[in-house]
C-alpha cells in the first residue's frame, strides 16, 4: 500500500498555492463532514477538501499524488468552522514536500486542540447570543429574526474560514524555512507531539463503558467503577491497543475490525453489556 | 388538515437540505429559528412557523425550559414541531413533544449511516491507490445525498401519517432499541480502528511512554469537569513542551558532534 512510503519520490518544492486554488479549498471545507463516519470520522471529508491542492502539488508525480491521498484518508476530525486552520499548515508542508511522518504527526497534533476552540466560539458564545437576540424577533411575529440570525452567523463563520486558510497557509510556509537545516530532529519531535495526542485522543474521545451490575442484596456491584478504580478508560485503551495488535501483528483489514466490533456491539447490547 | 401534493414535496426537499446542513453547508439553515419559519411558509402559516421556530430555538440553546423530553436531532425536530403546531393548532411545547419520535427516528437514521459509512472508508482507500480524485468527491455528494434522502422521507411520513403514526414509531423504536444500542456502542468503538491504523504508523518502539504519557494527561484531564472543552488544548501545551525539548537537546547534539574537533572536550 502506498501508505508505507516515509517521503515523496519528487522532493523539489511545488509551486506556492495561488489565492484562487486556496479559495476553492476555503469553499470545499464547508463540506468537511459530508462522509462522515465512525471509524475515520472526517477523513475522507477532509481529503475531498484539500484535493485541489494535493493535485496542484503533486500534478507531476501521480506515485506522490496517490502517496498523498493515502494518508490523508487517515483518521480525521476537528472543529468543521475552524478546519482550514489545519488545512492551511498541511498544504504548506505538502506544497514543501515535508516527510510523511512529519506531515502526518502536524494534522494530528493540530486537529485535536481546535474541538475545544470552536464549540467554545460558535456553539457556546455565538449561537446563543445571535439566536437568542433574533428569536425573540422571530416569537413576535418578524421575519427579520431568522434573516438576520443567518446573516450574522455566515459572517463571522466565512471570515473565519477565509482568514484562517490564508493565514495559516503563510505560517506553515515560513516556518518550514526554519526547519528543513534540522528535518530530521523535526520530523522526530513532530511524531512525539502526534502519538502523545493520539494518547490523549484515546482517553478522551473514548466514551466506552459496561452497564453490566451483579446482583448484591442492596448494594449491587457495578463493574464499570470497579473497572476505574483500576485504572479509568481501561477499556478505550485495551480496545484500542487490541485493535492495534489485530492489525499490525494479525494482518487484519480495517473492515474486518469494525466487522469484529458490530459483533460485539450487537451482542453487547442484547445481554445488557452496553 | 390536509396537505398538498406541492407543499409534501417542498418540505421533502426542504428536509434533504436541511439534512445535510446539520454536518455541512451553511450549519445554520437547519436551527429551528430558520426551518420553523420556512416549514411555515411552505404551510401558508409564516406567523405560527415564526412562533414556534423561535420558541423551539429558545429551547434548544437552553434559553427556556422544556416540558418533558426534547427531541434528540433538532432538524427533524424543527421540522415536524412546525408541522404539528399549524395542522393540529397546537403550541409550541406541545407541537415539539409530537415530534419526538420522528426526531428519534431521524437520529436512528444518522447512526445508521454513520456505521454503514465506516467500511465504505476501505472503498476510498482504494481509489487513493488509484489516485481515483473523482471518485473521492462523488463518494462523499454520494454521501450527503444519502443523508438528505433519509431524512426527507421520514418527515414525508411524518406528514402523511401524522401524530398516528408516531405513536406507532415509538412503540417500534422501543421495541427495537437494543439494536440501536448495539450500533451506537459499536459506532463508540469504531474510532479505535481509525487510532489503530495511525498509531501502527506513528508508533515507533520507543515512542510507548509517550503514548500512554498522553494517555494518562487526558484521564487525568478527563475527571475535571471544568476543563472539558480546553482538555485537548492544554494537552497539546505539554506535548509541544515534550516535542521541543526534544527537538533543541538533539539539534545541539548534532550541533556538538559537528563541531567538536577534541580540545573542548577537555572543558568538561
Amino acid at each position: 500500500m502506498a501508505s508505507n512510503a516515509t517521503t515523496y519520490n519528487n522532493l523539489t518544492p511545488a509551486q506556492p498555492l495561488d489565492k484562487k486554488t486556496l479559495n476553492k479549498m476555503v469553499w470545499r471545507s464547508l463540506n468537511l463532514q459530508a462522509s462522515f463516519n465512525y471509524e475515520r470520522m472526517q477523513a475522507a471529508g477532509w481529503l475531498y477538501c484539500i484535493l485541489p491542492g494535493l493535485e496542484k502539488i503533486h500534478a507531476d508525480n501521480e506515485e506522490d499524488l496517490k502517496i498523498s491521498m493515502a494518508h490523508n484518508l487517515e483518521f480525521f476530525n476537528t472543529h468543521p468552522f475552524l478546519v482550514t486552520f489545519v488545512m492551511g499548515i498541511v498544504l504548506s508542508l505538502e506544497q514543501q514536500k515535508a516527510d510523511i511522518n512529519t506531515i502526518r504527526a502536524v494534522r494530528v497534533a493540530a486537529m485535536g486542540p481546535l474541538g475545544g476552540i470552536g464549540d467554545a466560539i460558535f456553539w457556546f458564545t455565538l449561537v446563543p447570543i445571535t439566536a437568542g437576540i433574533t428569536a425573540n424577533m422571530a416569537i413576535n411575529g418578524s421575519l427579520a429574526g431568522p434573516i438576520l440570525f443567518l446573516v450574522i452567523f455566515n459572517a463571522v463563520q466565512f471570515a473565519v474560514r477565509f482568514w484562517l486558510m490564508n493565514w495559516s497557509y503563510k505560517l506553515g510556509s515560513k516556518a518550514i524555512e526554519l526547519l528543513t537545516a534540522n528535518a530530521k530532529e523535526f520530523t522526530r519531535a513532530a511524531s512525539m507531539l502526534g502519538v502523545f495526542i493520539v494518547g490523549a485522543l484515546t482517553s478522551n474521545y473514548g466514551g466506552t463503558t459496561i452497564a453490566l451490575t451483579i446482583e448484591n442484596g442492596e448494594s449491587p456491584i457495578v463493574i464499570q467503577s470497579i473497572l476505574d478504580g483500576v485504572l479509568p478508560k481501561i477499556i478505550p485503551l485495551g480496545i484500542t491497543l487490541g485493535l492495534y495488535f489485530l492489525i499490525k501483528k494479525k494482518g487484519w483489514t480495517p473492515v474486518a475490525c469494525i466487522g469484529l466490533l458490530l459483533v460485539v456491539g450487537l451482542l453487547g447490547a442484547l445481554v445488557g453489556i452496553f | 388538515m390536509q396537505f398538498s401534493a406541492i407543499q409534501i414535496i417542498l418540505v421533502a426537499v426542504w428536509a434533504f437540505i436541511v439534512a445535510i446542513d446539520q454536518f455541512d453547508l451553511l450549519e445554520s439553515l437547519y436551527q429551528p429559528i430558520v426551518t420553523g419559519a420556512v416549514i411555515g411558509a411552505i404551510l401558508g402559516d409564516l406567523q405560527t412557523g415564526l412562533i414556534v421556530g423561535g420558541t423551539y430555538q429558545l429551547m434548544t440553546i437552553g434559553n427556556m425550559p422544556v416540558g418533558g423530553a426534547q427531541p434528540p436531532n433538532a432538524v427533524i425536530g424543527g421540522i415536524m414541531a412546525t408541522v404539528f403546531a399549524i395542522s393540529s393548532n397546537l403550541d409550541t411545547t406541545a407541537a415539539v413533544g409530537l415530534a419526538v419520535p420522528f426526531a428519534l427516528i431521524g437520529q436512528y437514521m444518522v447512526t445508521l449511516l454513520f456505521t454503514v459509512m465506516s467500511p465504505i472508508m476501505s472503498t476510498a482507500d482504494k481509489m487513493a491507490d488509484k489516485a481515483d480524485t473523482k471518485g473521492i468527491v462523488r463518494l462523499n455528494y454520494l454521501a450527503m445525498a444519502a443523508l438528505g434522502l433519509l431524512f426527507a422521507v421520514v418527515c414525508v411520513a411524518g406528514l402523511i401519517g401524522g401524530s398516528a403514526l408516531g405513536e406507532t414509531l415509538s412503540k417500534m423504536s422501543e421495541d427495537y432499541a437494543w439494536i440501536m444500542n448495539g450500533l451506537s456502542a459499536a459506532g463508540g468503538m469504531m474510532r479505535f480502528v481509525g487510532f489503530a491504523i495511525l498509531l501502527r504508523i506513528m508508533l515507533s518502539n520507543d515512542l510507548w511512554g509517550i503514548y500512554f504519557a498522553g494517555f494518562t494527561l487526558a484521564t487525568i484531564i478527563g475527571y475535571i469537569p471544568d476543563l472539558a472543552g480546553s482538555a485537548l488544548i492544554l494537552i497539546a501545551f505539554v506535548g509541544i513542551a515534550i516535542a521541543l525539548n526534544d527537538f533543541q537537546t538533539r539539534v545541539a547534539i548534532k550541533q556538538n558532534a559537528g563541531s567538536a574537533t577534541g580540545g573542548d572536550e577537555d572543558g568538561i
